[in-house]
């Protein structure tokens, strides 16, 4: 041990502390503390990031995002290549894309899907316009509360048997840790915990991605927010006979996504409007066909019998066909045909649903009025929605981008939309 | 000498005090618990890939494609008919707090959607005590059965047992393949793409014969939850058994799954039409019926009994 004396101090004078000493108490309080600070440092700068940006209109609201899956764009990018992988179905020939395609509003345009099995589902592809906004999902599942929890039915649901993966996440895990780019995509859209291909990170992603499908700019936007002549005149009395009371479509069909189903932030209670609309009624009692009776296959209560959750009609002129299970295809054979009839069980079953909601008691409409309140929901389509390249498949981007050029690599083209 | 003698006793006293404390403070040692699972089918062994003869009212011919199920809230069962509970390995794979998956398949032959690991025995540790007997629960409790799946330990982060259409977890997944379509299928298509990926392609062309006829356990009507929220009261139709074995060796003896008796009184070639393949819980397929019945669970009127399912027998 070294140990010095000032030469003037004499005997009072303090020992000086050894410098071995401090030098390894300098060296401790860096190696403890300096990843302390580093953490903060980093930590700090994770906060001061800006807000994630929403592309939406000022006066659309912000979505709710849970609390564990916080948006940021190399998430939703990553969210956006697994929506459109095939290898998330055991066979490889379906993804979230298959059914949910762009061009259609996300839609597929089909009754129902087929499985990997090759069996049809019961049940027609809901559109993903604004699919942030739902506090459930699916047709009618009350328990379904994010999308997270959504996507495990078609990926991991025996029956009906959609993507086929049930008992293979080892597999599917696999198959994405192998591929050259997603090791880093995951640890790039995760930073808080390293990112590992896991089933976790995969829905998060999916759900992040599908949290940014939002359509605001349909020529009726446009009208409600300043341009007079955005629709027309046909349109405008459309939206009159939406919004009366003789038709009552708006009942269910009202809010910023036409939905009684809603939930946004700010908002203190999600809106949740599940409804029997009387489109069959099998046995005189208000039954629906045997295999499948809506909101009470998961409620058994018998008054959830044929409620379904009321669908956005953003974007529905392109959704056909219409209904839980696509047996109506055309809005002229819902408008004619269903709820101008007091349901369609008024003309195909045993007379009017008597569980059918109060506000459906049927309407008489001349053809012009039935072109009119077509022509209002035509003017809900936003095009700039079906076209935007930030919500279409990165890899074909990327394909046709190689085919003209030398090309972007595979997750470059996808940066368009989030900035 | 007095004072070195008096000296010598108070050592050896505390000798002895500090050495009985030591033996009597101790806590008696755990017992290790090991209880065995296997499946049955007609009076054999279950196993993937075997052929197993009349099967059901009438008297199929099947081919296992899958035996999964959980187990909880285990308990040796002293001679006051107390219930001691076992705490569980919690080895991070198949046992996690008071749950255990019990798999029996091992991906070979129809199961081929499972895969090769197996899991046939619970184990744990109990006070040590005499016990005679076993109690335990077929399902997750009703505080595991809501949580979020995907961030869940294993095994209750296996897809295979996830029910995300009602909540939860199946309880059981046993299912059995009929051999005439299977074999009739591997005739039509024999290396087709789904097929090589384990998936069955057969559409029966009469919709009420069946390709197979599978069990899916699981608690129904469970209440709708707040968003990211588990329902806050218990199902509709908890759905769990509770099997109780008054006399029970763990040492000596296996509980047997009998998946013909599961099947026994249920026409395994049909469908009820409409319904669910199999019987998926719903409480309006009468396919159901039977399958309830067996194990001890009401439904659609007729009262909860006994469970027939479950059995001990020697090793």
């Amino acid at each position: 041990m070294i140990s010095l004396k000032r030469p003037d101090c004499g005997k009072r004078c303090p020992r000086r502390l050894p410098t071995v000493f401090l030098l390894l108490a300098i060296l401790a309080l860096v190696s403890f503390c300096g990843p302390v600070w580093w953490r903060a440092q980093a930590q700090g700068s994770q906060q001061s990031q800006p807000a994630f940006q929403w592309t939406k209109p000022d006066w659309a609201p912000v979505p709710i995002v849970p609390s564990d899956n916080a948006m940021n764009n190399a998430k939703v990018e990553l969210g956006r290549l697994l929506f459109y992988d095939k290898r998330l179905s055991i066979d490889e020939t379906m993804s979230c894309g298959s059914c949910h395609q762009q061009a259609r509003a996300f839609t597929d345009g089909e009754r129902t899907h087929r499985g990997v099995n090759g069996l049809p589902g019961n049940r027609n592809a809901m559109t993903l316009t604004n699919v942030a906004y739902y506090p459930t999902y699916t047709w009618a599942n009350p328990i379904i509360t994010s999308l997270e929890k959504q996507m495990l039915v078609p990926l991991f649901g025996d029956h009906p048997l959609e993507m086929g993966m049930v008992g293979h996440e080892d597999e599917l895990i696999a198959r994405l840790a192998r591929d050259t780019d997603y090791p880093a995509l995951f640890a790039t859209a995760f930073p808080e915990d390293g990112g590992r291909v896991d089933l976790p990170h995969i829905t998060k992603a999916i759900a992040a991605f599908e949290r940014t499908l939002l359509s605001f700019n349909s020529p009726y936007d446009r009208y409600k927010h300043g341009d007079a002549s955005a629709i027309s005149a046909s349109a405008k009395r459309g939206e009159a006979l939406f919004f009366g009371e003789r038709l009552e479509c708006y009942h269910c069909h009202d809010g910023i996504n036409f939905t009684d189903n809603n939930i946004q932030q700010g908002q203190a209670f999600p809106e949740k409007g599940f409804h029997n609309t009387g489109l069959y009624n099998e046995d005189d009692q208000g039954a629906y066909k045997p295999w499948d009776h809506g909101l009470r296959d998961v409620t058994l209560r018998a008054e959830d019998e044929g409620a379904f959750r009321t669908p956005t009609l953003r974007n529905v002129a392109i959704t056909a066909p219409y209904m839980h299970d696509g047996s109506l295809p055309t809005l002229q054979a819902v408008i004619r045909q269903h709820y101008a009839v007091k349901g369609h069980s008024s003309v195909a079953g045993k007379g009017p649903n008597p569980l059918r909601s109060e506000f459906i008691e049927g309407f008489k409409l001349s053809d012009r009025e039935v072109q009119d309140l077509i022509a209002f929901l035509n003017s809900l389509t936003d095009q700039s929605f079906l076209h935007d390249p930030a919500f279409s498949d990165p890899r074909e981007i990327a394909s046709s981008a190689v085919r003209k050029k030398s090309g972007p690599p595979t997750n470059g083209g996808s940066h368009a939309k989030q900035e | 000498m007095k004072p070195n003698h008096r000296y010598a006793i108070v050592v050896v006293f505390a000798f002895l005090v500090v050495a009985s404390t030591a033996v009597w403070g101790q806590p008696s040692s755990p017992q290790r618990v090991e209880i065995s699972f296997a499946g049955r089918l007609e009076g054999k062994p279950f196993a993937c890939g075997a052929q197993y003869e009349g099967v059901g009212t009438k008297k199929s011919t099947v081919t296992p494609q899958d035996l999964r199920f959980f187990v909880s809230e285990v308990e040796l069962v002293d001679a006051n008919g107390k219930g001691v509970p076992v705490a569980l390995d919690q080895d991070g794979i198949w046992q996690y707090k008071s749950a255990a998956l019990i798999d029996l398949e091992d991906g070979t032959g129809a199961c081929r959607n499972g895969n090769a690991a197996t899991h046939a025995a619970v184990t744990g540790s109990v006070p040590d005590g005499h016990y005679t007997g076993l109690r335990f629960t077929v399902g997750v409790p009703f505080e595991l059965n809501h949580g979020d799946t995907l961030s869940a330990p294993s095994p209750l982060n296996m897809t295979a047992m996830f029910w995300s259409w009602q909540g939860g977890y199946k309880f059981i997944r046993a299912e059995v393949a009929l051999v005439t379509n299977v074999a009739e299928a591997a005739k039509r298509s024999p290396r087709s793409a789904v097929q090589k990926a384990g998936v069955h392609t057969d559409a029966p062309a009469d919709p009420t014969r069946s390709s197979g006829f599978p069990v899916h356990l699981g608690s129904t009507g469970c209440a709708s939850a707040a968003p990211s929220a588990a329902p806050p009261t218990e199902c509709k139709h908890p759905n769990r058994v509770v099997v109780t074995l008054p006399e029970f060796d763990p040492a000596k003896e296996i509980v047997i799954f009998d998946l013909g008796k599961l099947l026994a009184d249920s026409d395994v070639s049909t469908n009820a039409p409409n319904t669910a393949p199999g019987c998926m819980s719903a409480e309006n397929d009468p396919d159901c019926v039977p399958i309830m019945r067996a194990l001890g669970l009401p439904l659609r009127g007729s009262p909860a009994g006994t469970q027939e399912v479950f059995y001990r027998e020697a090793k």
